[in-house]
């Protein structure tokens, strides 16, 4: 008998340790998800990839194959202007993959906010710890294996102004390196201030225009046709692009 | 009342289970891979806490190491340039080449010592260890592969499946696993075993002849400033005047940095298994350690950024190169280019 109330005495014990190690848990916030959502336009176009020829700010046709940049270290800043910084993530958003243009970003606290930051590309850290997963895992292909790093975004297509066999522009954009990084980090208000709640799931929608990568220092495929490398010509396009988001609006589904 | 102890009791024996269940799962994981790091040598610059080392990593990193289907045509492996007997360099070859007759334009690197090392290929342009076999697997002069072509084929294959799941507990092939698996293996070429290295541990009867200890003295005098002992490289990048050929056109560093300070500069190899590893230079021009010496006693074609240690040449005796030679020859690792475990896998 003396052994039983031992025993169950033992386990008593035993489980209110549990339920005390349970509830020392510090309370988690209110936290919620947020859904971005990119549309591609080429000026007052919708992008469609390969059939639809625009015209750049130099007055050269050109259509587009393929058009893909990464998004990382996002950030929210509150109407009070605090800098509220969410998980790290990456993203490879991909013109050609629907699904990529669709971002979730979780754990981000309730409150009200009033702009968005992140970076085109991917932070310098990631770009020389070694071999990575998700959205960074190299056969993307946006990854320099000869002068190792991230190719921050890419557009390639053709143009009947290039005078190469294949007429082929390719813009590769990349560079970690202090002298030749072009780690470009955005800053978008909100149209009307984003409010997160539990039960609310915003949407908020974004447009990437292709046309912003030919200026303001203009981008002519007379002069520039590939770019596959750290250095001025990447920089010069890394300036540019970095105007090419915009926040259109926020739906609460 | 005695009902609900027992109902406790059994809850608590349930909870035991449970414990001793998580306990075992870890105990079945991939087998701890000890690595002896030589006494002399300073502290690995690789960081094995992202990638700790298992003997089932090390043996797939070696089983694709030497598969050939890693290439687009299945007729080069790593093992194909890399051979052991020449210190994992490529044996005769002056250029490194890879599928279909093509040609690169460097000598292929050897490969030991790669864990102290902070940036691979002959221009640094690697920044880190676990991105380097990414360079000769994709490049069309090398192996030519898609890599996301080369994950499914693996994927689709049950023994790597089965390898993968024994190194990294799943079946699922990624990028990520599969270059942690190739660094795990490169980690393990190590070569710290030559007679210089017994020289200078004091192991027991380990002493250099008279002419290696004139050798030892040239090189301290001559060759040390750039072959820095022990790895015998300061892993720095220099223009050793060697002259520059119009046809191969290879700027060195300066492909990477855009600084033209680093024009015709190239990482300074290692002389550990050098009299082992011909040719020598990065295009592999010189097929003789003689010519080596040659060169630096009266070949050097200085220019703005050849290396002040060199500008003028290091003139360098008969005698002396003699000697200098049987110095070199203590350094030759026979316990490495024998090592059972670094040797080929005849891939079926």
């Amino acid at each position: 008998m003396g052994l039983r109330i031992f025993i169950s005495y033992a386990c008593c014990c035993l489980l209110i340790n549990a339920l005390l190690a349970q509830s020392q848990q510090p309370a988690a916030p209110a936290v919620a998800s947020l859904q971005l959502s990119v549309t591609h336009v080429v000026g007052t176009q919708p992008l469609v990839r390969k059939t639809v020829t625009y015209i750049n700010p130099s007055g050269e046709p050109f259509t587009i194959t393929r058009f893909r940049y990464f998004l990382s270290n996002f950030s929210l800043e509150n109407v009070n202007g605090e800098r509220v910084v969410l998980p790290v993530s990456y993203f490879l958003v991909d013109d050609g993959l629907d699904m990529s243009k669709i971002i979730r970003l979780d754990s981000v606290p309730a409150g009200r906010y009033k702009s968005l930051q992140f970076l085109i590309g991917v932070d310098s850290i990631r770009n020389m710890s070694g071999i990575q997963s998700g959205a960074l895992a190299v056969e993307s292909g946006m990854f320099w294996t000869w002068n190792s790093g991230y190719i921050m975004a890419q557009i390639e297509g053709h143009s009947p102004v290039i005078n190469t066999p294949m007429q082929e522009f390719l813009f590769h954009a990349g560079g970690y390196k202090s002298k030749d990084q072009v780690l470009k980090y955005v800053s978008l208000p909100f149209p009307q201030t984003l409010t997160i709640a539990g039960n609310k799931q915003p949407r908020v929608h974004l447009t990437a225009d292709v046309e912003k990568w030919f200026l303001p220092d203009t981008v002519s495929f007379k002069n520039t046709v590939v770019i596959m490398a750290p250095g001025v010509k990447a920089r010069q396009l890394a300036n540019n692009y970095q105007h090419m988001f915009q926040i259109t609006g926020i739906i609460y589904e | 009342m005695n009902k609900g102890i027992y109902i406790i009791i059994i809850f608590c024996g349930w909870l035991l289970l449970v414990q001793a269940g998580t306990k075992k799962k870890a105990i079945g994981g991939p087998d701890p891979y000890l690595l002896q790091l030589p006494a002399n040598f300073p502290k690995p610059l690789y960081d094995f806490s992202r990638n700790p080392l298992t003997k089932q990593g090390v043996a797939l990193g070696r089983f694709m190491f030497y598969d050939y289907r890693l290439s687009k045509d299945s007729t080069v492996s790593c093992g194909f340039c890399h051979q052991q007997f020449a210190a994992f360099g490529h044996f005769d070859h002056a250029l490194a080449h890879g599928v279909a007759g093509q040609q690169g334009t460097r000598s292929v690197p050897v490969l030991f010592n790669m864990i102290w090392q902070k940036a691979f290929m002959w221009d640094g342009g690697v920044n880190h260890l676990e991105v380097q076999p990414l360079t000769p697997l994709t490049d069309r002069n090398e192996m030519a592969m898609d890599l996301k072509e080369l994950l499914e084929k693996m994927q689709a294959d049950r023994d790597y499946r089965s390898k993968f799941k024994a190194a990294f507990g799943s079946e699922e092939i990624t990028s990520e696993r599969m270059f942690k698996a190739f660094t795990q293996f490169i980690a393990t070429m190590i070569s710290a075993g030559s007679r210089y290295d017994s020289v200078m541990l004091k192991l027991p009867g380990a002493v250099f002849t008279e002419e290696e200890k004139a050798g030892y003295a040239i090189f301290q005098e001559k060759c040390a400033g750039c072959h820095k002992e022990p790895l015998f490289t300061d892993l720095t990048y220099r223009s050793n005047g060697l002259p520059y050929l119009p046809a191969l056109n290879d700027v060195g560093r300066m492909k990477i940095t855009g600084n033209t300070d680093d024009n015709l500069r190239f990482k300074v190899p290692s002389l550990r298994n050098i009299l082992k590893s011909a040719p020598y230079m990065h295009d592999g021009r010189f097929f003789d350690i003689y010519q080596v010496f040659d060169f630096y006693d009266h070949g050097v074609q200085a220019t703005v950024t050849t290396d002040p240690l060199v500008k003028k040449g290091i003139p360098l005796s008969d005698r002396e190169k003699r000697q200098l030679y049987f110095f070199l020859n203590t350094l030759t690792d026979y316990t490495f280019i024998n090592n059972q475990g670094l040797s080929e896998i005849l891939i079926d």
